[in-house]
């Protein structure tokens, strides 16, 4: 077990949440509205679990992004139910990789229907992979690591003796070597 | 009856001349015509190849989008399923060792388990993790024997 009893846990019920209880296909269908409209959300969290490396501290981000996208995906099955469910089954049965792009005639009804209902845009193509720079007001995590005392300052090289060999053999010849010791 | 002997003559005209010499074949396409051949097929794939790079990068970027917007959720549940799995695990050693005097829970009877002056959260095996399973579930699911 590599916790102690001393070191801080959440219990079960701190980590009882809504979880969002959908299978792949239809995740990554809603996936480009669920970037935009839950981006603040996402990038806090994703920022608080890279600078801390760890999950303890980011509970509470993660929690706001299940949250979001619970919220995202009811208004979606209570205004574009039909389209929606279209949509994630040509994904489903596009193939293995269920690739996005089999299904591009059910993606422009479902964006029409959230165009027009909701008033979501699917943001451009490429913006969700674009690096973004996110204004936290999370205070950046403070590490205080013990330190060894540092080296001491060594001694002016002038005021030392010369060496004795150092003039008698200019290139010292490597010892130790096989063909020394023959030699 | 007297047989009358047929004697096989040669074709009337004689027989066709011997080919000796040696048959060259025609040669339909002169060196220019086959070079521009070259030039436009390859220059045809060419775009054909750009065009499906094209294509295909746009398709990528599609899914990459997908896929980073998707990671977050999956990520925050992740966290959330293996801090669970954790605190399950603890409170399990706790009550399986409460009667062995001297083992201190997260230690090796008192030696602590990993080297961490910084308190880094520390990288769990998967062991760790399935520690109070069955062992046939820790191989499925590190082998991916899991039917899925």
């Amino acid at each position: 077990m590599p916790f102690t009893e001393e070191e801080w846990l959440p219990t079960l019920d701190e980590l009882e949440v809504d979880e969002i209880n959908m299978s792949s296909a239809p995740l990554k269908a809603g996936a480009h509205y669920f970037g935009k409209y839950c981006e603040k959300d996402c990038k806090e969290y994703m920022l608080c679990s890279s600078e801390e490396k760890d999950p303890r501290k980011c509970l509470k981000y993660g929690k706001r992004v299940t949250r979001c996208a619970i919220n995202l995906y009811t208004q979606i099955r209570e205004n574009c139910a039909e389209e929606f469910t279209k949509y994630w089954q040509c994904i489903d049965h596009a193939d293995v990789n269920m690739n996005l792009s089999w299904c591009q005639a059910t993606q422009a009804i479902f964006d029409q229907c959230m165009k027009e209902k909701l008033n979501f845009e699917r943001p451009k193509l490429g913006y969700l992979s674009k690096t973004k720079v996110l204004d936290s007001s999370r205070p950046r995590p403070q590490r205080n690591l013990p330190l060894p005392d540092p080296v001491p300052e060594l001694p002016d090289s002038a005021d030392l003796p010369a060496s004795e060999t150092s003039d008698k053999r200019k290139f010292g010849r490597a010892t130790g070597t096989f063909w020394n010791v023959l030699w | 009856m007297a047989s009358k002997i047929r004697q096989e003559m040669p074709p009337e005209g004689g027989y066709k001349e011997v080919q000796w010499k040696r048959v060259m074949p025609k040669a339909h396409w002169s060196g220019y015509r086959t070079f521009l051949a070259f030039a436009a097929i390859n220059g045809a794939a060419w775009f054909a190849y750009k065009w499906q790079m094209a294509y295909e990068a746009k398709r990528r970027l599609d899914e990459n989008d997908a896929r980073v917007a998707l990671t977050p959720l999956l990520q925050a549940e992740r966290d959330r399923m293996f801090l669970r799995q954790m605190r399950k695990n603890r409170d399990e050693e706790v009550a399986v060792m409460k009667d062995v005097p001297g083992w201190k829970v997260g230690t090796l009877w008192g030696e602590p388990i990993f080297h961490n002056l910084a308190e880094r959260f520390p990288v769990v095996m998967g062991e760790e993790i399935y520690m109070h399973s069955r062992k046939a579930d820790l191989e499925d699911r590190f082998y991916e024997r899991r039917r899925h």
